[in-house]
């Protein structure tokens, strides 16, 4: 149906704490910004001159998206997405995500990010351009259904494909069978994969994901006294040449929700730097005289970080650390939250007995956490003395660190560009007969 | 016979056969006077002279005028022959739809019958004219401004930033402050754009930019059509803006805190290579004072790494910002070219105008 080369699929992979988009057939996404957004709410109506401000980048409207912009001249609010309007602080902006506990609860600002990504990240005209979307493993008909449907009626898409998260995982890695570990930013999700197909009764899923770990982190520092001062809210003076100083400043209108996002860019910045996974389970007494590692504030500020290296991540592998943790102690419930290693034996466990050991032999993890130093091996470790004696346990992460982190849009970027592929389209025409349901039928 | 190196600006065109140590041999303005055919000769108000820009914000966007100015461009000025055409290097900025970059090498086939092609990045090719294959490039030209971190050769797409302003847009805000002062004088655009080039420069640091708030040495010019403006503060807002956008009217931070948000995004190890090899290109790099401005806010932004903005090399000639991605063009002409890893007529037959994406990054 669509041959070849000339037309190029996009492929976009929003996740709960970072939204993939590029071509397909390209080897990393063109695209990548968060997925949380910036929102001012308005008192009163708003004209359609506040929108055209927005964007500067309004060199070529076409006419079918200026009208995907009046309709949003009805919501009594304004959305800022991407790094660069998210970043700049303006009073009363709330950060919001699209996301709550891994499914999809206001369209409205996805809806907003893909016109983001369509026209100020890559420039395209969606009607030109078939899209193949990720969704989480363990996503309802009803999600799927919402976004064919945002899609078709305000993007006019020519075709669409909707993939589950661990099929194109196993794909980026060139396999129709293995039990995917996707640890990413809102969650952490164990699924088998077989024959490209995913088996729902088997997937795991855990709301410890990277945020959570950061969160963690941010709280055990707080709790030893340091104050993470936002990008935004100082700035550095040179008082003499060589000796800097720093100077505060007072935004009293920034919201509570802005201030803690950027703290918590501060506590991902060192949870990326500074954690590593424990060899063995975490030990308060053992690990209280561990070497500190120092890391650099952006305001200048020396922290020595010791123990908590080891105990951010090991929550990861032992859920119940977080009750150790203050501030932390109700977030999850976690005497009821098992560790990765446990998710991983009991989703293989629920699978026919035939298939079990080629599970435990290709075990494949991705996502942003999974780049945590030393996670595979610990993993691996931990695997072969729980699993059964005469299984082969083999785990595979990807040595490069883009492959890993976006090992999702990869995946997706690979499918999209098979020649085979290209008839397993739900096309245009196709939901205007059927309708939206009839996406199941034709997406696994 | 010399490939030929083109590269399209919003406000100039560069174009040149491959000579890596000599500037463009043609160096002419994008813009282009639409004269109306009219019949009727005696009508003068049938005679409609219309400004037409083929290049909007980098971005090819008429392209039958695109078309008119490369025929002189390649014809008249470099002297080509019809039916002996050569190979051509074409220069993109950043964020390039696929669909111009596809058009932009069908025209290039199929209406002027090049032997052989090939498109880079304005970013990439900036680097090589100063020697180096990593650093970032910070190019702030007439139509936008392009951030781009390049490692080993690659732009660090995910990392890099686009900014819909430009030297156009400093024009105008000068000839809205001139007006403010000056309100009975009418000057024309291009008269402030001469204006601004003569006259824009940037403070020191931002304490000493709000200390020309109150006293600043007031200069006298005087239009070709006789009228006298008086220039004082105006001269250092123009350069102010682009470390502080808040005057501009938008809602971001300035370029070097930008910078540094961008290099932030890429692998910690890269880091390092990134923030010494800064490198600024483009015509309003060449403002007075903007470099030292440059360097002491970076050096204000990074805490442990010492920015360094690179120099050009001495076997350059002068104004390599200007010139700098045509030179780099010209350099990378010199390798592609004869190791046959251009577009040639045939492969283009036989795949189409796809083959762009496989062939040039």
């Amino acid at each position: 149906m669509f041959g070849g080369d000339e037309v190029s699929a996009v492929v976009i992979d929003l996740g709960s704490h970072t939204c993939k988009a590029g071509y397909a057939g390209e080897d990393s996404p063109k695209a990548v910004f968060p997925s949380a957004v910036g929102s001012i709410e308005h008192l009163g109506s708003v004209n359609d001159n506040q929108f055209d401000k927005v964007n500067e980048s309004l060199v070529d409207s076409k006419n079918g998206v200026e009208t995907i912009y009046t309709e949003k001249v009805n919501l009594k609010r304004k959305l800022y997405v991407g790094t660069q309007a998210l970043g700049y602080r303006r009073d009363h902006m709330e950060v919001l995500s699209p996301f709550k506990d891994g499914v999809v609860t206001d369209w409205d600002i996805v809806d907003n990010i893909w016109t983001h990504t369509f026209r100020e990240r890559l420039r395209i005209d969606p009607t030109k351009h078939p899209m193949l979307l990720a969704e989480p493993t363990f996503g309802s008909l009803h999600q799927r259904e919402r976004a064919a449907e945002l899609m078709f009626e305000n993007y006019k898409v020519p075709a669409l494909f909707v993939a589950k998260n661990a099929v194109l995982t196993s794909f980026s890695y060139g396999r129709f069978t293995s039990l995917v570990v996707d640890s990413g930013g809102g969650s952490t999700t164990v699924a088998p994969v077989l024959d490209g197909f995913a088996l729902q009764k088997a997937v795991a899923t855990s709301p410890i994901g990277g945020e959570f770990l950061t969160q963690c982190m941010m709280k055990s520092l707080e709790s030893k006294g340091i104050v993470f001062r936002p990008q935004y809210s100082f700035k550095k003076k040179e008082r003499s040449p060589g000796e800097y100083q720093v100077l505060d400043f007072d935004f009293p209108n920034t919201t509570q929700s802005y201030k803690m996002y950027f703290q918590r860019a501060i506590a991902a910045d060192i949870k990326e730097c500074v954690c590593r996974v424990p060899d063995t389970p975490y030990d308060e007494v053992a690990y209280s005289n561990i070497p500190t590692m120092s890391y650099e504030l952006p305001d200048g500020q020396i922290l020595e970080i010791g123990s908590d290296r080891f105990k951010a991540p090991d929550i990861l592998f032992n859920p119940f650390l977080v009750q150790t943790i203050t501030g932390m102690e109700n977030s999850i419930d976690s005497v009821r939250l098992r560790g990765l290693p446990q998710m991983v034996i009991d989703s293989i466990n629920v699978c026919d007995v035939d298939i079990r050991r080629e599970l435990f032999s290709s075990i494949l993890i991705s996502g942003g956490t999974s780049l945590m130093h030393q996670l595979k091996e610990r993993l691996e470790k931990d695997l072969i003395e729980e699993s059964p004696q005469s299984a082969r346990v083999k785990v595979f992460a990807s040595s490069n660190s883009i492959e890993r982190r976006y090992g999702v849009w990869i995946g997706g970027s690979i499918l999209a560009s098979l020649g085979s592929f290209q008839q397993m389209w739900f096309s245009k025409p196709e939901y205007e007969e059927h309708g939206a349901f009839y996406i199941h039928r034709k997406c696994d | 016979m010399e490939a030929v190196v083109v590269d399209a600006g919003s406000k100039l065109l560069k174009a040149g056969f491959a000579a890596p140590d000599q500037d463009p041999a043609m160096i002419i303005p994008t813009k282009m006077k639409r004269v109306v055919e009219d019949g009727d000769i005696d009508d003068s108000s049938a005679f409609e002279e219309v400004t037409v820009d083929p290049v909007v914000r980098g971005f090819i966007k008429d392209w039958d005028a695109m078309e008119d100015l490369l025929r002189h461009v390649l014809y008249t000025g470099l002297g080509w022959e019809m039916g002996e055409e050569g190979q051509i290097l074409f220069t993109d900025p950043l964020s390039t739809p696929k669909v111009v970059r596809e058009q932009l090498v069908q025209m290039m086939f199929e209406t002027f019958n090049v032997s052989g092609f090939y498109a880079s990045e304005q970013a990439v090719l900036s680097l090589y004219a100063v020697g180096r294959i990593s650093g970032c490039t910070i190019d702030i030209g007439h139509g936008k401004i392009d951030i781009a971190p390049v490692c080993e050769g690659a732009v660090q797409h995910i990392a890099s930033k686009r900014f819909e302003i430009g030297g156009i847009d400093l024009t105008n805000l000068l000839a809205q402050e001139l007006w403010k002062t000056n309100p009975q004088v009418y000057i024309d655009i291009n008269e402030v754009e001469k204006l601004k080039e003569q006259y824009a420069c940037c403070a020191e640091d931002q304490s000493s930019f709000d200390g020309t708030l109150n006293s600043c040495p007031k200069e006298k010019h005087i239009l070709p059509d006789g009228q006298i403006i008086w220039i004082d503060r105006q001269r250092y807002i123009v350069g102010e803006a682009l470390f502080q956008p808040s005057i501009l009217g938008l809602e971001e931070y300035g370029i070097v805190e930008q910078l540094f948000r961008s290099i932030m995004t890429v692998s910690p190890e890269l880091h390092r290579q990134l923030i010494d090899n800064i490198v600024l290109c483009g015509g309003t790099t060449s403002m007075a004072g903007f470099e030292e401005r440059f360097q002491k806010e970076a050096i204000l932004c990074s805490s442990s790494i010492r920015p360094s903005l690179v120099k050009p090399p001495e076997y350059m000639p002068e104004n390599l910002a200007n010139n700098s991605a045509w030179m780099g063009g010209a350099i990378l002409a010199k390798v592609v070219f004869p190791q046959n890893q251009h577009i040639t007529k045939a492969e283009y037959d036989e795949t189409g105008p796809s083959i762009v994406h496989r062939k040039c990054f």
